[in-house]
Formats: structure tokens, C-alpha cells, sequence
């Protein structure tokens, strides 16, 4: 089998440049959500971003190691004698109707993208002005120095201004359709050839792309497949190419069979439980009524002794997660390596503490869990509820389709929650500023810091992290903030979720870490 | 006649109504679209504007009166989800699930009442027997386990039949068609079984137990004595008598069919009503929840309006009583 393996592997080498234009082949993947739109800026959706951005390019890209590169910039600097960013724009660009790229598309798409309309304002926030200043070169002013203002606009897609104007989309359709919702005119590597909206959409390659072309797919259709046994049938009866996801127990009826390969790595995506740090009391305890013993760090420690991650792992994920230590996982630009260690498992150690905070007997408390948000949630409630159980942490689990969650969290309903984050901007920043500053609705921070965990000294470090241009003065305070959050116990982070895709042997293809699914990477052998 | 079917059609109205209202109470308790329609780094304020914008802050006597309001001026409103015109995506999916009922609905009644009638006349027979344990076995698994194993069997082990989805189809005159290539009826033939099983079962057992009960009356007895050919006696005296109460209980599956092939749908993704109604569950879609149960309840209407003058056709009594 390796023998087979290192041989394709070589011929391949060898062979695939010639091969390329010869064997070009149609392309079939399917994944569980349709992209509820083809307008880049109307719903900030991973199906929606994912998919678009094999259609539309933005001024800066991720390369298939995440990291920044190039796209529709070839180049950018910081600003001299005011705060923000110089793009200088590629040249000889054409939108898919033929129309020429230039500055005025990118100031056009900002205004598109930062109207109230937009789903993806947010990224803008910190920009006051963009500036034209040449077909060629625009000027994005921020209200205070940014350095990480390009890689948090990777997924910012340029549109033609002339065909979103003279098709009546000039802004993005909020509670109705316009053109923009079912048509695309992009830069990018492919162009939508026909969408029916949750049946198929059918890709084709833009033969005028900027870029010389890697990939050798002809035609690539996507099917969205809700049921995963459906997606697994479709894979194994040879009618798709590859899918993404496929559940866990699936894993290895796709290895055992000839011809299929399973994909697998971490997502960005850690997995944490959260307290209900405000609450005076506890809302769904049966015999401490009159405080929340959770305010205690000591407690919240407890909680985080008490979860034997190596059995989760063994018995739930099949050996295939990481233990988490922070809210981002190494190697995402911020992680705290000072801060690496997670707490081990020591009922004995959460016991004492329990006793030290003054619960020997331990207390119940309610536990809410999604059971259709991340992999496996509701059997991770369940072994944690019974690990909790061990050290005498009665948790009372409810669990329910995420749906219904967000509001129930919104509205402070619960005493310890599930919580999964994904880093945006793939930067510590990012769970620091939604996760653990204090909520504060008109700064538009600490959006999902449900429990609202607040502590002065972090919120007083983000916006200087934000700023901070030299990257070992910026590392040192956000390892202040991890140091706290971990010494306060803000969240219990748990683990890295897996990423697993299943494809055809004969399918080359890339595996990135945000669960993005780029065409351009795709060779059909 | 006329005004019979006219009656029945303004009774329609009134269940769509009724429908339309207890939908409406229920999707408070389904989750919050909005949620659903933003990406996570949108602002709690820009969410609550959105809320607002949609009318979701209106008490609920309000909301159900312009939707009920835009309905009866043909406006169906737009999808959360897509942002679409909701009456034409249900339109777009409407061929499919019809499609899919009337073959399952068809396979059903084209092995159902032979069976029936041949179990019926043969009690005893080694044949029935394991006709009946198969069909018993058949109405106890779920209908979820029954596609998963055809699926398994048929598309993945043989590779056969395709595992998900229409295959060919044909656009005639609007209506997105699986009946006039190859490849859409390849495609139809697995959901629709499994969507039939049920309905066939019922189909065959009742036949079975109408003709047993016909086989004994009077009437058969004497037309046995007269010596009627048993061909002729079988089919056209005994089984047009068993027909009433099966059309009558085949009629009423038939809408269960066409509203509850959710399941079914989402098994093999068939485009239907049923797969979109489940997406839209999934993502708090309420204008397409709403008109999706609108449509359905009109549905189950007409198919009794059509039982109803079915009956009519069949049984020459009622005609009858009619010009009476």
C-alpha cells in the first residue's frame, strides 16, 4: 500500500504538468449547506464565504497555509503620517463580463460592504475613510493604528460597480432578493454557470483569470446534502468527487474501501464551556439557591479538573482531538505559547477545591448544550455531565438545536454553557475581543461574551493589542491576557474540533483550516 | 355538483386559516430567524435593527394579519434564508414532491390490490403467508431505515441507481419534469419505493380484508351458483365493491403522502417540498414555514374534494341520490 502510494506520488510529480491540459475532467463535491446567497456581502455565513470565494477576490487572500497573500493587492503599507493601510491594485484584472478592475470597484464594495444593509460591516468598523488615489492604489484610513486590518479583510470580495448599479444591487439584499442574490460577476478563479438554490450550482472555469490555473476541473457542480449517510451513499456510489464533512463513525467505512481517502486535521474551532460569571445566583440549582458558586474561580478550576479530556478523546473522537489550552489553538498568529499548559484531570485536586470554596458536598447547576452545532455535542455534554458528577458537580443538562440557543444564551438563561469558536481574523484578537471583554453593546464588544467574564485589566490591554505594530510587544500583552483569563478560569477551553473530509483517491485537493473548500487547489487525476 | 365543489372550496379558506394561525402560534417556540440570518460577528444592535426591520417585535395578532393580509393579495413574501420569493420557490419544488407521490402512490396501488386480492382468495397458500410477513416486516421499519438500506443496496453495492437527488430532468412548460428521461425515472424509482412501502402495505391489507368480507356475501354466493366465470366474478363483482373504503383510506394517505414525504425527500435530497421545509426549519425560515403549511392544508383539501367525487364516479348509489 505505501509502495502504491509513494509511486503515484512520484508519476504524479512527474507527470501532472503535462497532464493538466489533456485530462481535464468535470468536478462533483457536496457539503451540508447550500450558500443561502451568491451576494458576498449579504450573509457572513462560512457556507456563504466559503463558497464565494472560489467566485469573488478580495484585495488580500489565504494561502493554503492560511497565511496572507496577495489577491487583488499586490502589495500594502501602513500609511506614513496617518493611521491605516495603502493597497496598490493589481493591474489587468477583468470581472467575468469583462469589465475592468479598478479602484473605484474596491471604494464600491467597501460602501456596499459597510451599509447597514451589509451582513459584514463589522470587518469596517475601524475604518473612518477610503481614499481613491489612483486607478491603481486606495487608501483605507483607520481611527487608530491596525495592523492586523489586511488579514482581518481576507474575505472582503471586490464586485464590479458598474453590473451590481446597473442591475439594481447596488446595495445588499436584506429581506428580499435582487440581482446580486442569484448572479455573480467576480474576479475569481470560477464563475457560476446555473444555481438552483438547494439543489445544485454548477461552477465553471473564468478562462481570463489573472492567475495561471493549477487545477484541471472542467465543470464542478455542488450539491448540498443535508443527511450525512445520504453524503456517505453518494461518495461511496462514485456520484461525488468529495465531501465535506462526513461524521466521525464514518471514518472507517471510507478507509476500508479501495479508492477512497478520508482528510483529516484540526479546525480553528475550540471547544470551551462557559460560566454565567453575572448571575447572582444560580437558575436551575436544587439546593444552592442564594449565590453562584461559579463566581468563585476556585469553583470554576473544580470544573475544569474535573473533565478527563483522554477518554473524551478516546471514547467520543477516536483518538482525533488536541487539547486546548486557550480559546485559539497553536499555531494561529497570538496563541500564547508562555500559556500553553491546560489543567490536567485531578478529581482528587477539584474536590479540595470544592471544599476550599466551601461546597463539600458539591451543588447542582443547570448545563445547556447544542445538539446540532459542533461534532458530537451532546455526547461531550453528557460524558462531562457525568465527569462533573464524579467530583460532586450535579450538572442538570438540557440540550437543544442551536436554533434555539443564541437566544436562550443571549438572554442569560443558564448557569455553565457549551460554546464553540472559530477565529475570524485567525488571531487571538478575535476571541479576545468577543469572548473576554466585558460586554459593552456600544463599543460592539464582548458580542459573545454571554456569561460577561470582565475583568479591567483585559479590557483595558484590547484596544492597546489592536494597535500594538511590533509584534513582541503585542505577543507580551496578549500572553498577560491569556495568563489572566486562565488564572481566573474565564472559560474552560476543552479542545481543537477535528476536520474531516472524504474524497476519490484520484482527487488532489487541500485541506484548510477554516473549512474552506477553494476549487483552484483541485486536481482530477 | 357545481356547487358542491364551490362549497368545499370556500371550507378550504377557512381550514387554510386555521392552519396559518396555529403555524403562526407554533414558530415563536422554533428559534430566532434572526440568529440564523447573521453571520457572528454581526453587532447585537445590528441584529435587533434587523429584528425590527422584519416585524419580528410586533405582537403577534399584528404579524399574523399581513401575513395572512399579503397572502390574500398573492403576496407571499420573501425567504430568510435565501431571500427569494417564497411562492416561487415552493413552485419550483411543487413537480417534484407531486412526482414523487404519484409513483409511489401508483407502485402502491399496482402491487397492493393484486396482492390484496390474491392473498384474499388464497388464504392458505405458502405464497400469502410470506406476502404477509414481508409486508409486515416492510410497515415496521422506518421509512428513514428502508431508504438508507436501498440506498446501500441498490446505489453503493450494486451501483445500479443513483443514490441522492432527480438526475434528468425535463423542463416542460415550467413544470421540471423526471418522467420523460432515462435517468429521471433511474432516479425516481428508489425514493418512490420507499415512499410507497407504507401506503402498499395499507393498500394490500385492506383489499385483502374487503374481499375476504365481499367472498362471503349473498350476492357473490348466488353469482357463484349462476355460474359467472370466477374471473369475471372476482374482479368485476367482488373487487369494485371493495373499492369504496380503499379509495376513501388511499385518498386520505395520498395527501399524508404528498405533506410527510419529508422524510423520504431527505433521505434521497430530492428537491422537493418536503426537503425545503426541513431546510427551513433548520434556519428559522418562518415565511417559507407559513406558506409551505398553507399550501399543504389546501392540498388535503382537494384531495378529499377528489375522493369525494370519486366516490360519485364508482358508486352508482350515490349518483343516485343525487339526481334525487
Amino acid at each position: 500500500m505505501s509502495y502504491k502510494f509513494g509511486k503515484s506520488v512520484l508519476l504524479g510529480g512527474a507527470v501532472s504538468f503535462v497532464a493538466l491540459s489533456a485530462q481535464a475532467e468535470p468536478f462533483n463535491w457536496a457539503s451540508t449547506t447550500d450558500p443561502q446567497t451568491m451576494d458576498p456581502h449579504a450573509v457572513s455565513s462560512a457556507p456563504v464565504l466559503s463558497f464565494l470565494n472560489n467566485v469573488y477576490e478580495g484585495l488580500v487572500r489565504r494561502g493554503q497555509d492560511m497565511s496572507i497573500e496577495p489577491s487583488l493587492a499586490t502589495s500594502w503599507e501602513l500609511l506614513e503620517g496617518e493611521d491605516g493601510w495603502r493597497f496598490n491594485l493589481r493591474e489587468g484584472v477583468t470581472f467575468h463580463d469583462g469589465a475592468a478592475f479598478t479602484a473605484e470597484d474596491v471604494l464600491f464594495s467597501y460602501q456596499r460592504a459597510s451599509d447597514e444593509a451589509s451582513d459584514v460591516r463589522s470587518w469596517f468598523a475601524p475604518v473612518t475613510e477610503v481614499r481613491v488615489v489612483d486607478d491603481f492604489t486606495i487608501d483605507f484610513l483607520t481611527n487608530a493604528p491596525n495592523p492586523l486590518f489586511p488579514s482581518s479583510i481576507a474575505n472582503f470580495m471586490i464586485l464590479d460597480s458598474d453590473w451590481a448599479t446597473s442591475n439594481d444591487a447596488a446595495l445588499p439584499a436584506r429581506d428580499a432578493e435582487n440581482h446580486a442574490t442569484l448572479n455573480v460577476n467576480g474576479t475569481g478563479p470560477f464563475t457560476v454557470a446555473s444555481r438552483d438554490p438547494g439543489v445544485r450550482t454548477v461552477l465553471v472555469p473564468n478562462k481570463s483569470w489573472w492567475e495561471d490555473a493549477t487545477h484541471n476541473v472542467t465543470e464542478a457542480t455542488f450539491t448540498p446534502i443535508g443527511n450525512a449517510a445520504t453524503g456517505l451513499a453518494a461518495l461511496l456510489s462514485g456520484e461525488i468527487d468529495f465531501i465535506q464533512p462526513i461524521p466521525l463513525q464514518d471514518v472507517e467505512q471510507v478507509e476500508s474501501r479501495d479508492g477512497f481517502k478520508v482528510l483529516e486535521g484540526e479546525e480553528t474551532r475550540v471547544i470551551m464551556f462557559g460560566f454565567a460569571h453575572e448571575n447572582d445566583t444560580l437558575l436551575y440549582s436544587t439546593d444552592v439557591t442564594d449565590a453562584n458558586p461559579f463566581q468563585d474561580p476556585r469553583v470554576r478550576l473544580a470544573a475544569a479538573h474535573a473533565i478527563d479530556l483522554a477518554s473524551i478523546d478516546r471514547v467520543l473522537f477516536r483518538g482525533k482531538i488536541e487539547g486546548a489550552s486557550q480559546l485559539v489553538p497553536a499555531g494561529i498568529s497570538g496563541f500564547s505559547e508562555a500559556n500553553a499548559d491546560r489543567p490536567d484531570y485531578d478529581p482528587d485536586r477539584a474536590r479540595a477545591l470544592l471544599v476550599e470554596a466551601g461546597y463539600p458536598d458539591g451543588f447542582s447547576f443547570g448545563l445547556k448544550c447544542t445538539n446540532d452545532r459542533y461534532i458530537n455535542d451532546e455526547a461531550l455534554c453528557r460524558a462531562a455531565a457525568s465527569m462533573f458528577a464524579a467530583v460532586g458537580l450535579d450538572a442538570q443538562l438540557s440540550t437543544g438545536p442551536v436554533r434555539d440557543y443564541w437566544p436562550q444564551l443571549r438572554a442569560d438563561d443558564f448557569d455553565m454553557y457549551l460554546l464553540g469558536w472559530s477565529p475570524g481574523t485567525f488571531d487571538m484578537e478575535h476571541p479576545i475581543r468577543f469572548l473576554m471583554h466585558s460586554q459593552d453593546d456600544a463599543k460592539k464588544l464582548g458580542s459573545w461574551n454571554f456569561g460577561n467574564y470582565s475583568n479591567a485589566r483585559v479590557d483595558e490591554l484590547l484596544p492597546l493589542v489592536q494597535q500594538e505594530v511590533d509584534p513582541a510587544a503585542r505577543q507580551a500583552m496578549i500572553d498577560e491576557i491569556v495568563a489572566i483569563t486562565q488564572e481566573e478560569v474565564a472559560y474552560v477551553p476543552l479542545y481543537t474540533q477535528p476536520l474531516i473530509w472524504a474524497a476519490k483517491d484520484n482527487i488532489d485537493l487541500t485541506q484548510r483550516a477554516d473549512n474552506f473548500f477553494m476549487l483552484r487547489w483541485v486536481t482530477v487525476n | 355538483m357545481a356547487y358542491f365543489i364551490a362549497k368545499r372550496l370556500v371550507q378550504s379558506v377557512f381550514v387554510m386559516l386555521a392552519v396559518a394561525f396555529l403555524a403562526f402560534s407554533l414558530f415563536r417556540f422554533v428559534g430566532d430567524p434572526v440568529t440564523q440570518m447573521t453571520g457572528v460577528e454581526t453587532s447585537v444592535a445590528d441584529q435587533e435593527r434587523l429584528r425590527e426591520e422584519l416585524g419580528l417585535n410586533d405582537p403577534f395578532a399584528l404579524q399574523f394579519a399581513r401575513f395572512t393580509g399579503d397572502m390574500l393579495q398573492g403576496d407571499f413574501g420573501f425567504s430568510y434564508r435565501t431571500r427569494q420569493p417564497v411562492a416561487e420557490m415552493i413552485a419550483t419544488r411543487i413537480p417534484a414532491t407531486l412526482e414523487l407521490g404519484i409513483v409511489a402512490l401508483l407502485i402502491s396501488l399496482f402491487v397492493g390490490i393484486p396482492a390484496g386480492v390474491y392473498t384474499a382468495l388464497r388464504p392458505r397458500g405458502i405464497t400469502t403467508q410470506t406476502i404477509l410477513m414481508a409486508t409486515l416486516v416492510g410497515v415496521s421499519i422506518p421509512t428513514f431505515v428502508i431508504g438508507i438500506m436501498l440506498i446501500f443496496f441498490f446505489g453503493v453495492q450494486l451501483g445500479w441507481l443513483p443514490t441522492f437527488g432527480r438526475g434528468g430532468t425535463v423542463n416542460v412548460g415550467g413544470w421540471e419534469t423526471s418522467f420523460l428521461t432515462i435517468d429521471g425515472w433511474r432516479a425516481l424509482i428508489l425514493p418512490a419505493i420507499t415512499l410507497g412501502v407504507y401506503q402498499l402495505t395499507l393498500t394490500m391489507r385492506l383489499v385483502r380484508a374487503e374481499m375476504m368480507e365481499v367472498m362471503q356475501s349473498d350476492y357473490i354466493r348466488f353469482a357463484t351458483a349462476r355460474g359467472v366465470p370466477m374471473r369475471r366474478l372476482y374482479f368485476k363483482h367482488a373487487l369494485s365493491n371493495t373499492m369504496v373504503p380503499v379509495i376513501t383510506i388511499i385518498g386520505l394517505q395520498f395527501g399524508g403522502v404528498i405533506a410527510f414525504s419529508i422524510v423520504t425527500e431527505s433521505v434521497f435530497q430530492w428537491p422537493g417540498m418536503g426537503l425545503l421545509f426541513l431546510e427551513s426549519i433548520r434556519f428559522v425560515d418562518i415565511p417559507v414555514m407559513g406558506v409551505y403549511l398553507v399550501v399543504i392544508a389546501f392540498f388535503f383539501v382537494l384531495v378529499n374534494l377528489i375522493v369525494d367525487l370519486l366516490y360519485v364516479a364508482i358508486d352508482p348509489r350515490l349518483r343516485i341520490r343525487d339526481v334525487s
